[in-house]
């Protein structure tokens, strides 16, 4: 078992109600299991937002496993300016 | 040389000075809050950002966008929290030898910045809703 935190921000903070969410996962996951399980957690409200994935404040290019301890963020479309 | 930083408040600019000899051009450039998004009034943007990690990405894309192009300093600063309508949410300053590189260089980072950089904006309306800005320019 591996704790992951998870960073919410902008629409997937909206879609969610969180800032932040912790998880207990088994069996080596990767980037694109969390994914699944917070896109299943928005109930449809992430449908069609593209995420791009931030592991440890760095993004990732690919599908990536996770280690305990990890910070994941998904990071949707950027406003800045 | 290269500055870049994420300020919480009103941003100071960058001083223009007299003293620049190498330095025929001197660009600046400030994004402010319009009073509408999507066609809704608003009051103000609130800023949101990925602590630690926009002022690292913003900081490796100033020093990307100096090795890129001729300039020789590149500064600037993001505001977050709430900026109300007019207020300045960005200012950039670029020193350079001549006008060509430094807009080449302004327009590449601006873009960029808006590519990368895990900054959001969230919409304050006129009832003090707030939402996420829909705004993707």
């Amino acid at each position: 078992m591996i704790k992951i935190k998870v960073k919410c921000f902008s629409q997937v903070k909206y879609a969610l109600g969180e800032n932040e969410i912790n998880l207990d996962l088994e069996n080596g996951p990767t980037t694109l299991d969390v994914e699944r399980i917070i896109r299943e957690k928005s109930n449809g409200k992430l449908d069609g937002v593209s995420l791009r994935i931030a592991v440890n404040q760095q993004y990732q290019a690919e599908e990536t496993e996770l280690q305990d301890g990890d910070e994941v963020a998904f990071i949707p479309p950027v406003q800045g300016g | 040389m290269v500055k870049a930083e994420i300020i919480n408040g009103p941003i100071d600019f960058f001083p223009s000075v007299d003293n620049r000899q190498q330095d025929g051009a001197e660009l600046v450039f400030n994004g402010r809050v319009r009073a509408t998004e999507h066609g809704k009034n608003i009051t103000a943007l609130e800023y949101e950002q990925y602590e630690g990690m926009a002022e690292a990405e913003l900081t490796q894309l100033a020093e990307q966008v100096m090795k890129k192009f001729p300039i020789h300093d590149l500064f600037c600063r993001h505001r977050i929290g709430q900026v109300d309508v007019g207020e300045t949410s960005l200012h950039v300053s670029i020193w350079s030898k001549h006008r060509k590189e430094a807009i080449e260089a302004m327009d590449c980072f601006i873009f960029e910045l808006k590519k990368r950089v895990p900054i959001w904006k969230w919409a304050i309306l006129s009832d003090g809703t707030k939402v996420p800005s829909e705004c993707e320019h």
